[in-house]
């Protein structure tokens, strides 16, 4: 997967989490919590379909790296190249 | 060798379901074991002389829009991948709280209220409003020693009256002790009732058991009915399994138990690990009876029409306490499940269902005498509550089509909660841990209650034990 193909996936994976988001409006450098006003309950589901869509486990101290879409995709980019 | 399941879940009510959900949509192989036939628990249906009748919940709590995107319902419904758009709900028209010479109306608009109390106790509007304030600076979910809700509200309302009539509706939509309510509860359910305010699923509650077993379907859940949990069996501080009435071992990788403290305390009897808690303190006092009395459409003109619910009490001062009696029908609850949504829309067949405590251990006596003694008390008891609720609402007892009444006992067989207690023992365990470290409560007894209680708290259980 390249960054595009991951940028798609994360913002397919919201959109799944919340049918309220409204992805075009994302900021890619902001804080996604803050921007779609999500639980930190929802913020476990992104981790959570990561790891069932491409058998990604993300440590809980690495966390702080998936805050906006751009550190989610620098995070991801490298554990996501083969797939 | 691998267990049958990774998670096997005790109970299909409302949080067992969610629980299984949450468990199936992120690839658990998941088994949901209830011993009924149907699913719902506390909060099911059934259908007699043709009629779906409902038990439990008269309405649910914390009525927001989807766009309230942090508040508790659509919380859950994002966490169970449902969509919230396509859930249709009805919302309560007005309910009452009545005391001997005193009343406060209040409906889904918190205004309402706060006019209320300062109509019916002129000048208590600024300490209503600090309570409100006290209240959202107040955090119900950290970890904390009981607080008493009752001196709490006294604090800040100088009006015991007034600190009655507030406790009765939200003492009757979850509190498991007698006398007084945990500060926490209150202001969970102050918020979920009084802010957020009641509504209905337009499909009822048989709508939304549908809803969430088609979602734990579509995740590959699995369920297995009328699977009666004899036995939790383990092997040192693990459960490996359990054993059903019919001899079937299943293995598990966890299990999640929402049949309450005392059941489970039960199903784990004989192991060699002790409960930190005494199994008599676990069982609640709070049980209730209910009669429903379904009428004709012209029965409309001599009962009372522009209330969902009315909290009524006959005695000066709130007496929260299981009675020496079958039952105690000087206070309870009148619900018009058909006042909810569209007026226009209504059916044309309407019902009036009536629920007041009662003892549990009474009942069970006089059940141990005789099934004629019961059947006569049934009656009996019927009779004083729909007489009671008249009061109220206007006389209705010659139009009645169709009427049932459930005990404690009745729900004891049901819902599996011990002494029919509803709301469950008073003693809560907010982490869901038990002696065993694979071993997690859900449901009431961890604390939450009401059906957005119990879903958060089969969600939160599964979040914090099971998917990290």
């Amino acid at each position: 997967m390249n960054r595009d193909d991951i940028k798609d996936a994360l913002l397919e994976i919201i959109g799944d989490i919340d049918e309220e988001a409204d992805l075009d409006a994302l900021d890619a450098d902001k804080p996604l919590r803050d921007q779609l006003d999500l639980d930190s309950m929802d913020f476990l589901d992104i981790v959570m379909e990561l790891r069932k869509r491409y058998k990604l486990q993300i440590p809980e101290d690495e966390y702080p790296e998936l805050i906006t879409l751009n550190s989610c995709i620098k995070y991801l980019e490298p554990k996501l190249r083969e797939i | 060798m691998a267990a049958d399941y990774q998670l096997v879940i005790i109970g299909a009510g409302l949080s067992g379901l969610a629980a299984g959900i949450r468990a199936a949509r992120f690839g658990a192989k998941t088994l949901i074991v209830e011993q009924h036939h149907r699913a719902g628990g506390l909060n099911s249906w059934y259908t007699q002389a043709g009629r779906l009748l409902e038990s439990g919940l008269h309405a649910m709590t914390n009525c927001v829009p989807p766009e309230r995107k942090k508040a508790p319902l659509n919380l859950i419904f994002r966490q169970l991948n449902l969509s919230r758009r396509e859930f249709l709900i009805q919302e309560q028209w007005t309910s009452e709280i009545v005391f001997p010479g005193a009343s406060l109306a209040f409906a889904n608009d918190p205004a309402l209220l706060a006019a209320e109390v300062e109509r019916q106790f002129p000048g208590s509007g600024p300490a209503f409003q600090s309570l409100r304030e006290a209240m959202t600076a107040f955090d119900p979910y950290k970890p904390a020693p009981w607080q008493s809700a009752r001196a709490f509200v006294l604090a800040h309302l100088r009006e015991p009256l007034l600190a009655d009539m507030l406790l009765l509706p939200l003492m009757l939509y979850g509190n498991a002790e007698e006398h007084d309510m945990a500060l926490s509860a209150f202001v969970i359910l102050f918020r979920a009732v009084f802010e957020e305010g009641l509504f209905r699923p337009a499909g009822g509650i048989r709508g939304l058991l549908d809803l969430l077993l088609r979602q734990y379907a579509n995740f590959g859940g699995e369920i297995r009915f009328q699977a009666d949990v004899e036995a939790l069996l383990t092997k040192g501080d693990r459960v490996t399994g359990l054993r059903l009435a019919d001899g079937t071992a299943i293995s598990a990788e966890a299990v999640i138990s929402t049949a309450g403290l005392p059941e489970t305390m039960r199903l784990t009897a004989g192991a060699p690990l002790q409960w930190p808690q005494t199994a008599c303190a676990c069982c609640g006092a709070m049980s209730f009876t209910e009669t429903i009395s379904v009428l004709p459409e012209s029965a409309r003109e001599s009962v009372r029409q522009d209330r969902t619910m009315i909290f009524y009490h006959q005695g000066q001062r709130l007496r929260y306490q299981r009675p020496d009696a079958l039952q105690d029908a000087s206070w309870g609850i009148i619900c018009f499940p058909e006042h909810f949504g569209d007026a226009q829309a209504a059916e044309s067949e309407f019902s009036v269902r009536v629920s007041n405590p009662a003892s549990f251990l009474l009942w069970q006596e006089l059940r141990a005498q005789s099934a004629e003694a019961y059947r006569l008390a049934k009656q009996q008891c019927r009779t004083e509550a729909v007489a009671a609720s008249e009061a109220y609402v206007g006389s209705y007892t010659g139009h009645t089509l169709h009427q049932d009444t459930f005990t404690p006992l009745t729900i004891a067989r049901f819902t599996r909660k011990a002494g029919g207690a509803i709301y469950g023992s008073p003693v809560k365990v907010a982490s869901g841990e038990t002696p065993w470290t694979n071993l997690f409560l859900a449901g009431t007894d961890q604390g939450l209650v009401g059906i957005v209680g119990a879903m958060m708290s089969g969600i939160s259980i599964v979040n914090q034990r099971l998917l990290r």
